[in-house]
């Protein structure tokens, strides 16, 4: 019974994270329609980014975590002025290989300026709680608060304010956002610079609750991504949370029980009755087309 | 002998190419798990012919079968493998959901070839096929090179003529009704799924046998030889000679091969950081596919308008009809305006 209450905690704190992933990897698809599979390595930019910054800041974690989530806006600009925006009106499938020739280059580029092997970061990982049946450390607890606050803000952003009014106006038709006098252009670059900023943070929490990480971390994370967001219904950011939950606790409690070296084994297994049963998510009807937020 | 080995490489990988070439050139299914196919194929050829494992390794079969047998055997096996992986991807989803269910499989494949020791002796992979048949065949070890280098060569010809015999025929012309409109080709009666899934096995049943032929090429196979990213090299080759033309494809992997082997041969590869060439290498390809992608998505030589379908009864097809009439109307001295491409030139999409 423990072995199932502690991957429960963990798997708690992975999806966490795993929704930060996620809920960026589907807002860059809701404005742009891309499957982004570069979308790994912003994670891995902002991982490496909070590395460099660690000694410069003295330590200090939420410094880190603002370089991490700076880097990671940055590579996503990049990204989308110089690969996606020069291959619009192509094809999904078409700028799907673009992305990932990018993933390609990005990833090498960091093995060439960090090296292959593993690196890790020197903060304190805090000691071990007992909260009610769950082990946690101190770092698994701070991922999931503030996995829970960027959920809070994603949601206020888009429900509330004139920014998220426009995003969501983008992703049902921008041709139509763009003739209502929303200047469709720039929603999309804010957007992909919001979902870069939560990837770049996610990377920094997913090196620093995995300990090692060497530059194929986001690209080894992106297949649990692209469940958690299948499982929510691509496109949709709150369901995304949702998909984020199960995925993460699925894969980690069936890698408690047998090694967790298959978590990724079962991220497909999962994957595949996903797309095979619903494709639109779990979250709406079997038959139902998928409604994007 | 480095230029016999080089040219090797590339033969294998020219095979494993017409093979991907079926599913992404013709019918337009974007695949990633066809090097998990070609690593299938190589794993079964060591445990089929080199013998029972000596105690520390472990791997199933270990049976002593002549080498070719081997190959043909773990061929089978790369094809049924392909054939549950194609039956979930193929029957529903297209376009990135394929992509990123192929991306699944031959990631689960990795993982578990990699963790679960008993299959292949994880991660410190088989070994011991070195030259089957030298002894047999009274050759050198330079010369047993020169003659599979031969075979290798009579193998991807044989496959070329296969492969262009079955672009030229109706089976051909089908796969690419559908990979232009699905929905049209549907209804006029083809049976899409079962189209798709054809090519599917037989592309998979090449990559199968570049996978026995790289075994042979290599002598030892571990998880380190082949990441599921290594398929991307094959994109660029394909990309760079031409989707859907198989000739184009061939030359396509010698010219990325070779030339990417040689160029970074010559790059500055210090001591202390001997990921620096290989990563520079990889950052090449990347860039490549997203060039050519941009900038020339047919490649160098464009798949052929009815992909020489009349070339067997040796009448040369018709230039794309130009309107009767249209040179006067666009006046003298200008040229009339270009006839659409013909439906089977929008591989781009």
């Amino acid at each position: 019974m423990s072995t199932f209450l502690v991957s429960v905690g963990i798997g708690l704190a992975t999806a966490a994270i795993l929704s930060l992933s996620a809920v960026a990897f589907t807002l860059e698809y809701a404005v742009s329609r891309v499957a982004n599979f570069a979308h790994g390595e912003f994670l891995t930019i902002g991982a490496y980014a909070a590395y460099s910054g660690q000694t410069l800041f003295h330590q200090s974690v939420p410094a880190a975590a603002l370089i991490a989530a700076a880097a990671g806006m940055l590579a996503a600009l990049v990204l989308n002025a110089a690969l996606i925006q020069q291959f619009r009106g192509r094809s999904a499938i078409t700028i799907f290989i673009a992305t990932l020739g990018a993933s390609l280059i990005l990833q090498n580029i960091l093995v060439i300026a960090y090296g292959a092997a593993n690196v890790s970061y020197t903060f304190a990982q805090g000691g071990l709680h007992h909260i009610g049946p769950f082990l946690w450390t101190t770092s698994n607890i701070e991922v999931i608060f503030s996995a829970l606050a960027v959920a809070g803000l994603i949601y206020l952003l888009l429900q509330r304010t004139r920014f998220g009014k426009a995003i969501r106006a983008v992703s049902q038709d921008r041709a139509l956002a763009q003739v209502s006098g929303i200047p469709a252009g720039r929603i999309v670059m804010q957007t992909w610079a919001l979902a870069g900023a939560i990837s770049g943070f996610a990377g920094f929490v997913l090196a620093d609750t995995i300990g090692t990480f060497s530059p194929t971390l986001g690209f080894g994370f992106l297949l649990l991504t692209i469940t958690a967001t299948v499982a929510g219904g691509i496109g949709r950011p709150y369901a995304t949370f949702g998909g984020a939950l199960i995925v993460g606790l699925a894969t980690e409690i069936a890698g408690a029980y047998t090694s967790s070296a298959y978590q990724q084994v079962y991220a497909f297994l999962l994957l595949v009755l996903l797309m095979l049963f619903r494709p639109n998510g779990v979250f709406v009807g079997r038959n139902a087309t998928a409604v994007r937020a | 002998m480095y230029w016999v080995s080089v040219v090797t490489e590339a033969g294998v990988f020219a095979i494993l190419a017409l093979g991907l070439d079926m599913v992404w050139g013709w019918c337009g299914d974007f695949d990633l798990a066809f090097y998990g196919y070609l690593a299938l194929g190589s794993y079964m050829t060591f445990v089929l012919s080199i013998g029972k494992p000596t105690a520390p390794v472990r791997y199933i079969i270990g049976w002593h079968l002549p080498v070719p047998l081997s190959i043909v055997i773990a061929d089978l096996t790369v094809v049924c493998l392909a054939a549950v992986i194609g039956a979930i991807a193929l029957r529903n989803l297209r376009e990135i959901y394929f992509a990123v269910t192929t991306l699944g499989a031959v990631y689960a494949l990795y993982l578990i070839v990699e963790n679960y020791t008993p299959l292949f002796d994880g991660f410190n992979g088989v070994y011991g096929l070195v030259n089957p048949g030298q002894a047999a065949l009274r050759l050198t070890y330079n010369g047993y090179r020169i003659v599979f280098l031969g075979v290798v060569f009579v193998l991807l010809f044989a496959t070329y003529l296969l492969v262009q015999r079955l672009s030229r025929s109706p089976f051909g012309r089908m796969l690419r009704s559908v990979r232009e409109d699905e929905r049209a080709a549907s209804a006029y009666g083809r049976a899409v799924f079962w189209a798709k899934y054809r090519a599917y096995l037989v592309g998979a049943a090449l990559a199968g046998l570049a996978g026995g032929l790289f075994a042979i090429f290599i002598s030892a196979f571990n998880p380190s030889a082949w990441t599921p990213q290594e398929l991307l090299v094959i994109y660029a080759a394909i990309l760079v000679g031409g989707r859907g033309n198989p000739r184009g494809v061939i030359v396509g992997v010698f010219v990325v091969y070779i030339g990417f082997i040689e160029l970074t041969r010559f790059l500055p590869s210090p001591a202390s950081r001997p990921e620096f060439g290989p990563a520079f290498r990889q950052i090449l390809i990347g860039l490549m596919i997203i060039l050519m992608l941009r900038f020339r998505p047919e490649g160098i030589f464009r798949e052929r308008p009815g992909a020489g379908a009349t070339a067997r009864s040796g009448i040369r097809r018709l230039r794309p009809t130009r309107p009767l009439g249209a040179e006067l109307a666009a006046g003298p001295g200008r040229p009339a305006s270009e006839p659409t491409p013909a439906a089977d030139e929008g591989s781009t999409r």
